[in-house]
């Protein structure tokens, strides 16, 4: 889930844009100084205007269905607007905000939409998400580790005669100790691989699951696949957690 | 050439299961230890293979003083000697070869050499024929022909065996005493500890008797 809220905020935070909605009735000239005072700023990128026309456009266009409630209206609701793409999608929210304020000066301007408010929000949750997602994993490395340290006492406690009668035809510490470690590994693998397996029938089930009801929220709350080195880092992370497992439970319970 | 120095070891007070064992058995010697139940022969062995150490004395093996070597070390004590134990130690739930070739597997002898060693040793045992059955599946006499391949697979160069033919008839134990007289004659120092006196008469050699934990000994033959 967080990984998920990471990478919606990171997406929105490279389409960072600004959109300003003018008044109903603008002179032109009123519309041309502010769309000059907007270029003039050194924080902008590109500068896009939008006429009610073409925004009534877009919107049919992109809700086939709502199509009809606006031939309903006999006016256009839509007001113009003035699309801002910022330069640098990492600029401070702060410095952003300020430029807004002096824009939003002008009477003529009626609202605006800092889609980077969105990209912070979601952001936020992601960091929330992801701090119970550490406390979660943190409790369930933990569990991992204890059951797979005493899964290796058991071995060892069960293998104690042939351990015995290793060491009586002259085993080294290590040719004994190294079934026990691989195992402890193995079982930290697999336990990471079946937990990758679980979250890919869950991404492929929850959509499903969820059905379309959720409507645009569904980008959020839709999980995404794990990326190539996290999935990695999982079955390294397993793989190192059964071995301090198995290098715990033999530190205790096969002193040799 | 193998040393014990004023061995003592008591397991509970105030027993001693030796008591001032001073004894040396050169290299390629064929012996015997004798002695009733509960004299020290088991001790004896034990304390030689270092399972048990002793509570004083010293033991050299080859010139080194084995209590000395380190825990992770005792493989070196152990890799050169073949252990025949009392209670056959085998492992009921792996394959006779399996419980051969561990001496062999531990050695990290290559797949190849540890099949035909282990081969030969339990044809020595005349137990080749049961290669692939469990433990659980041979007679008492024929686990005990497989500690006995177990312990001369890897061609020791000290044997040790803790009444060895004790479960075995006549013939077989005879016969057995011979494959022991055979490797002695490689140069493996054997020691072997026996009630069976006939065996003893029979096949000649160093007697060491063991009696409440002390040593008399003489020769014979």
């Amino acid at each position: 889930m967080s990984n998920n809220l990471r990478f919606r905020a990171r997406e929105l935070s490279k389409d960072l844009t600004v959109m300003f909605y003018l008044q109903k009735t603008v002179p032109a000239g009123e519309r041309d100084l502010i769309l000059d005072q907007i270029r003039r700023s050194p924080l902008v990128g590109t500068v896009h205007t939008i006429s009610p026309e073409e925004a009534s456009a877009k919107f049919a266009e992109d809700f086939p269905d709502l199509k009809a409630i606006l031939l309903n209206l006999n006016a256009n609701p839509f007001p113009a607007s003035i699309e801002v793409s910022l330069k640098d999608p990492g600029l401070p929210t702060a410095s952003v905000l300020q430029f807004i304020a002096e824009v939003k000066k002008n009477s003529a301007v009626e609202d605006v939409q800092f889609n980077r408010e969105w990209a912070d929000k979601i952001r936020s949750l992601g960091r929330l998400a992801e701090a119970v997602g550490l406390f979660l994993g943190g409790i369930l490395v933990l569990a991992s580790f204890f059951i797979i340290s005493n899964v290796i006492k058991l071995n060892v406690l069960a293998r104690k005669n042939e351990i015995e009668i290793l060491r009586l035809v002259g085993a080294t510490n290590t040719f004994i100790r190294i079934p026990f470690l691989f195992e402890g590994v193995l079982m930290g693998v697999a336990g990471s691989a079946i937990s990758l397996l679980v979250v890919l029938i869950l991404i492929k089930l929850f959509p499903l699951y969820l059905g379309s009801s959720l409507g645009a929220l569904q980008e959020i709350v839709g999980f995404r696949y794990l990326t190539l080195a996290q999935a990695l880092g999982l079955v390294l992370g397993g793989g190192s957690v059964g071995l301090l497992g198995g290098l715990t439970s033999l530190a205790r319970f096969l002193r040799i | 050439m193998i040393e014990l120095y004023h061995v003592w070891k008591q397991y509970q007070k105030p027993h001693w299961a030796l008591s001032d064992v001073t004894l040396s058995v050169r290299k390629g010697e064929f012996c015997f230890v004798t002695g009733p139940s509960g004299s020290g022969k088991t001790t004896l062995l034990k304390t030689i293979f270092r399972e048990v150490l002793p509570t004083e004395g010293q033991i050299i093996i080859g010139g080194k003083n084995i209590l000395r070597i380190p825990d992770s070390k005792i493989y070196t004590v152990r890799r050169p000697m073949g252990i025949v134990f009392q209670d056959f130690r085998l492992l009921f739930h792996k394959r006779v070869f399996d419980n051969v070739s561990i001496a062999l597997r531990v050695l990290g002898t290559p797949p190849r050499d540890m099949k035909r060693k282990t081969f030969i040793a339990l044809r020595m045992v005349n137990l080749h024929p049961k290669i692939w059955d469990y433990p659980s599946q041979l007679s008492y006499g024929e686990q005990q022909r497989v500690a006995i391949a177990r312990a001369i697979v890897n061609n020791p160069r000290i044997l040790l065996a803790d009444e060895p033919t004790g479960n075995l008839d006549p013939d077989l134990a005879h016969e057995i005493f011979s494959l022991f007289r055979e490797i002695n004659k490689q140069g493996t120092t054997v020691i072997i500890c026996t009630h069976d006196k006939e065996l003893i008469r029979r096949f000649g050699g160093r007697v060491l008797h063991l009696q409440e934990g002390k040593l008399h000994g003489k020769d014979i033959g």
